[in-house]
C-alpha cells in the first residue's frame, strides 16, 4: 500500500511537471525564434490531398523568404478545430492563425477573441476586390471583412459515366433536376440491380446548398445579414421539396444510404455501388484520380418547378487571432497575403478543385493546362460564376448552425430509413426553431 | 467533610477535565495524523472529481457562451427542458437498451471462456493470452477494426455473408442493426476484462472444495452449478456492477462508428453531453444531463447493492 501512495505521488508530481513543462516550451519556442524567424502557428483542418497540397505551399512559402516561419498544424475536422480553439481562445496557446469553416463565422466573432481582417486591410491598403466576388460578399459583413478567405467550394453532383452509358443514359448530359435525377437512378438500378442510382450524405451543409438552390432561406432575416434570426427561413414547400425527393428514391430502392459517413460514400462509389452522389468540389481531384471510370462532374440539381439561384460558398477562412505580440500577427497577415497570389491560387485549385479565391488564377498556365486534361474541374467555376446574387446564396450567418446541422442530419437519416416526411418534417423544423430560440436565449437576448 | 468534598469534587473534576483536554489533544492529534495521511487523496480528489463536480452543479443551472463562460442563470429550466426532450429521453432509452444488450452477454460469454481457460491443460496459457488479449486494445483502435468490419463496400462481415446468398447489411446505417453493431463491437472489447477476472476468481476457489465433490461422485456441471457459481458470486457481482457502470459511460465507440446515428438511434447519454457541449456549445444543458447521469448511475449502483449483495455469497 505505501509503495502504491509512494508510486501514485510521483506519478501525479511527474504529470504536473510533466504539464508545466509542457506550457513552457512552446511559451519558450514562440520567443526563441523571434530573433532569427518570426514563428506563425497555423492551424488548419485539411486532410487528405487538400492536407498534401497545403503542406507543399507552406513549405514553398517558408523557403521564399527567411523572416517568417509558418508552422502548419492539422486539428481535426473543422468542428474538431473550433472545439479545440474554444478551449484554448485568449490564452498562450492559441493559434496565431486559425482556419475555420463558413459557419463558425459568427461563433469566432461573437467569440472577442479574433482581429477582424480589415484592420490589415486599411493599413496596408490591400486590394481585396482582386478576389472573386461570391466570396468576399460571404466574407464581409456591413462592407467589414472579418477573415480572409481561403478555400471555397461548393458541392457538385458526381457520377459515373461508364455507368450512365451502360443504363443507356446521356452520360454528357448529366440529370439537372430532381425529377431526371430520379428518373436516371431508376435507370442505373435496373440496367444493373447491384448498383444504387444516388447517394446522398446526411450533412447539413448539403441541405443549405439544396435550399439555396431554390432559392430559400435557411434563416429569417435575411438568412441573418440584417439582423438576428429568430426562426427558420425556408418554406414548408421548399424544406420538403428534398425530404420527398430523398424518400421517392428510397421508396424505388434506388437510394444508396450511407447515413453521415462521406468517406463510405465516396468508396461505394468508387467502387461502383452507387453511380451519382453530391459532395463538396474539393474531393474533384481525389476522386477522379481514384475512379477506375470516366467521372462526371454536374451542378447541384434543383426542383424541375423552381428556377437555379446557384450555390452558397462553402468553404473555410482564416482567422486572425488576438493578443499575439503585433510582429507575429504581421507575419501570419504576409502569409495570408501570399495565400491569395495567383500562382499559389493555380496550384490549390488544381492540386483539390477548391476554386481559386483570386480569379487571375485561372489564366495561370498550370490551372489551363489541368482543365484541358480534366474539364471537370472547371464545372465548379462555372457553377459558382452562374449564381445569381441574393441574400439565399449568400448564405446564413448564426451562431447555432452547427447544431443545426446536426438536426438536419438526424432528419435526413430518419427519411432514409423510410419513416414518415410530414411528421419527419415537422419534428425537425420545431427542433430547429427551438435551437434558434436557445441561443439567443443564452446570448442574453 | 463538609469542607473536604468540594474540594475533592473539584480536584477530581479539574483531573477530568485534564484528562478529557488530553485525550482531546491527542484525539485531534490523530485526527490531523490521519488528515496527513488521507491530504494526497484529498487533494487529488478535489481537484479531479470534487471541484469538476461542483462546477458541473453550478453550470448547469446556467445557459452559457461558446466558451462555456455563464450568460443567463435560468434555474431548473435546464432540467425541465431535458425531461421533454424526445432526443435526450431517447438517449435515455438507448443507453438502457445498450446496457441490457452488452452487460448478459459480455458476462456469460466471459464465464464460458473463463470455464474453458481454468482447465489445466499443455499450452492454456496461449489460449488465456488470446482470450484476455482485448483488454490491451484501446477502443479508439478497436472502433476502427471494427468500423472496417462493418464497412458497407469492403466489410468482410457483408462479404461472408453475401458469400452465403445473404444481402449484406447495413450495420452502422440501417436503425435495426445500428445499436446491435455498437452492442457486438463493446461486448468483443468488454470480453478480455471480464475472462481475466472471472478467470482470477475461479483460480482462487479452494481446491478442496473440488475434491471433497469428487469424492462424492459429482458430475462435472454438478460440481460447476454447486460449487464454482456460488463460489464465483462475489467476484461476478463486481463484474457486473463495473461492466454496468463502464456500458453506461460508453463514448469512443459511438463516436467512431456511427457518430450518434442513424437518426440519434445510438446516440447513448454520454455521447449526447459530449455533442451538446462541444458541437452545440450549450454547456449547460449538456452539464444537467451530466448531472442526470451521475443519479442514474448513483441509483443503479444502490439497487444493486441492495439486491445482489444478499446472494452473494464470500467465504
Amino acid at each position: 500500500m505505501k509503495k502504491m501512495m509512494l508510486l501514485v505521488t510521483i506519478g501525479i508530481l511527474l504529470l504536473l511537471s510533466a504539464c508545466s513543462s509542457g506550457s513552457n516550451t512552446s511559451q519558450a519556442s514562440t520567443k526563441d525564434t523571434t530573433g532569427e524567424k518570426q514563428v506563425v502557428t497555423f492551424w488548419h483542418s485539411m486532410s487528405g490531398a487538400g492536407q498534401e497540397t497545403l503542406d507543399s505551399i507552406v513549405d514553398d512559402f517558408n523557403n521564399s523568404q527567411d523572416k517568417i516561419q509558418v508552422k502548419a498544424e492539422f486539428q481535426g475536422t473543422y468542428d474538431e478545430a473550433l472545439t479545440k480553439f474554444n478551449a484554448v481562445a485568449g490564452t498562450d496557446s492559441s493559434p496565431t492563425m486559425m482556419q475555420t469553416f463558413e459557419i463558425g463565422t459568427k461563433s469566432m466573432i461573437n467569440s472577442g477573441n479574433i482581429l477582424p481582417i480589415q484592420q490589415f486591410v486599411d493599413k496596408d491598403q490591400y486590394d481585396m476586390s482582386s478576389l472573386e466576388e461570391n466570396i468576399t460578399k460571404y466574407y464581409s459583413l456591413d462592407g467589414k471583412f472579418y477573415s480572409m478567405p481561403f478555400n471555397s467550394s461548393t458541392p457538385v453532383m458526381y457520377y459515373n459515366k461508364d455507368a450512365f452509358k451502360a443504363a443507356g443514359l446521356n452520360a454528357d448530359q448529366a440529370p439537372a433536376t430532381y425529377e431526371e435525377v430520379e428518373k436516371a437512378a431508376k435507370a442505373i438500378t435496373e440496367s444493373n440491380p447491384k448498383m444504387k442510382g444516388f447517394a446522398l450524405q446526411a450533412y447539413g451543409w448539403l441541405w443549405e446548398q439544396l435550399l439555396a438552390n431554390q432559392g430559400a432561406l435557411l434563416l429569417n432575416k435575411d438568412n441573418g445579414r440584417t439582423g438576428t434570426p429568430t426562426s427558420i427561413g425556408w418554406s414548408e414547400e421548399e424544406g420538403k421539396s428534398i425530404f420527398n425527393w430523398v424518400k421517392n428514391m428510397v421508396d424505388d430502392g434506388t437510394f444508396a444510404n450511407y447515413g453521415t459517413n462521406g468517406d463510405n460514400m465516396v468508396a461505394g462509389f468508387l467502387a461502383g455501388d452507387v453511380s451519382m452522389f453530391l459532395q463538396s468540389s474539393a474531393s474533384a481531384r481525389d476522386i477522379i484520380d481514384n475512379a477506375p471510370f470516366e467521372v462526371g462532374i454536374a451542378f447541384l440539381p434543383h426542383p424541375e418547378n423552381k428556377e437555379r439561384q446557384g450555390v452558397v460558398i462553402g468553404g473555410a477562412s482564416l482567422w486572425m487571432m488576438e493578443g499575439k505580440p503585433e510582429a507575429e500577427s504581421q507575419a501570419a497577415w504576409e502569409f495570408m497575403k501570399y495565400l491569395q497570389k495567383p500562382e499559389v491560387q493555380a496550384k490549390w485549385h488544381v492540386g483539390t478543385g477548391y476554386f481559386a479565391i483570386n480569379p487571375a488564377a485561372y489564366e495561370e498556365k498550370l490551372v489551363k493546362d489541368a482543365w484541358a486534361e480534366k474539364p471537370q474541374l472547371k464545372v465548379t467555376v462555372d457553377q459558382l460564376q452562374s449564381t445569381k446574387p441574393s441574400y439565399a446564396t449568400q448564405g446564413a450567418l448564426m451562431d447555432m448552425l452547427p447544431e443545426g446541422r446536426k438536426i438536419i442530419e438526424s432528419a435526413l437519416e430518419t427519411v432514409y430509413n423510410g419513416e414518415n416526411v410530414d411528421s419527419t418534417y415537422k419534428t425537425t423544423v420545431q427542433q430547429f426553431n427551438d435551437a434558434i430560440q436557445q441561443a439567443n436565449k443564452a446570448r442574453g437576448n | 467533610m463538609s469542607m473536604i468534598a468540594p474540594t475533592i469534587g473539584t480536584n477530581e473534576e479539574a483531573y477530568l477535565s485534564q484528562v478529557e483536554r488530553v485525550k482531546r489533544k491527542s484525539r485531534l492529534k490523530s485526527f490531523f495524523k490521519g488528515m496527513l495521511f488521507l491530504l494526497p487523496s484529498i487533494i487529488l480528489f478535489s481537484v479531479f472529481v470534487f471541484y469538476p463536480m461542483f462546477q458541473t452543479i453550478y453550470l448547469s443551472f446556467f445557459l452559457t457562451n461558446a466558451q462555456g463562460a455563464t450568460t443567463v442563470f435560468v434555474g431548473w429550466e435546464n432540467y425541465k427542458a431535458l425531461f421533454v426532450d424526445p432526443i435526450f429521453l431517447k438517449s435515455v432509452k438507448n443507453t438502457f437498451l445498450f446496457v441490457f444488450l452488452t452487460v448478459p452477454p459480455t458476462v456469460i460469454i466471459s464465464f464460458a471462456l473463463a470455464v474453458i481457460a481454468n482447465e489445466k491443460l499443455k499450452g492454456i496459457g496461449f489460449f488465456r493470452t488470446i482470450f484476455s488479449s482485448t483488454m490491451g486494445v484501446s477502443v479508439a483502435a478497436a472502433s476502427v477494426f471494427w468500423l472496417y468490419l462493418f464497412h458497407p463496400t469492403m466489410g468482410l462481415l457483408n462479404k461472408i455473408l453475401e458469400a452465403f446468398g445473404a444481402g449484406g447489411i447495413e450495420w452502422l446505417t440501417d436503425p435495426k442493426w445500428a445499436l446491435l453493431a455498437v452492442s457486438m463491437t463493446t461486448i468483443w472489447m468488454n470480453i478480455g476484462f471480464t475472462f481475466l477476472i472471472l478467470l482470477g476468481g475461479m483460480q482462487s476457489i479452494d481446491s478442496s472444495l473440488y475434491e471433497s465433490a469428487d469424492i462424492e461422485g459429482s458430475g462435472y456441471f454438478y460440481k460447476l452449478r454447486r460449487i464454482t457459481i456460488p463460489m464465483l458470486s462475489p467476484t461476478f457481482f463486481f463484474v457486473i456492477t463495473v461492466s454496468i457502470i463502464h456500458s453506461f459511460q460508453t463514448f469512443g465507440q459511438i463516436d467512431i462508428l456511427t457518430k450518434g446515428g442513424p437518426a440519434n438511434e445510438t446516440n447513448l447519454i454520454v455521447y449526447s453531453i459530449y455533442r451538446e457541449a462541444f458541437v452545440n456549445y450549450q454547456f449547460g444543458s449538456a452539464s444537467a444531463q451530466a448531472v442526470v447521469l451521475f443519479i442514474l448511475i448513483l441509483l443503479m449502483t444502490a439497487l444493486q447493492f441492495k439486491l445482489g449483495e444478499r446472494k452473494v455469497h464470500y467465504q
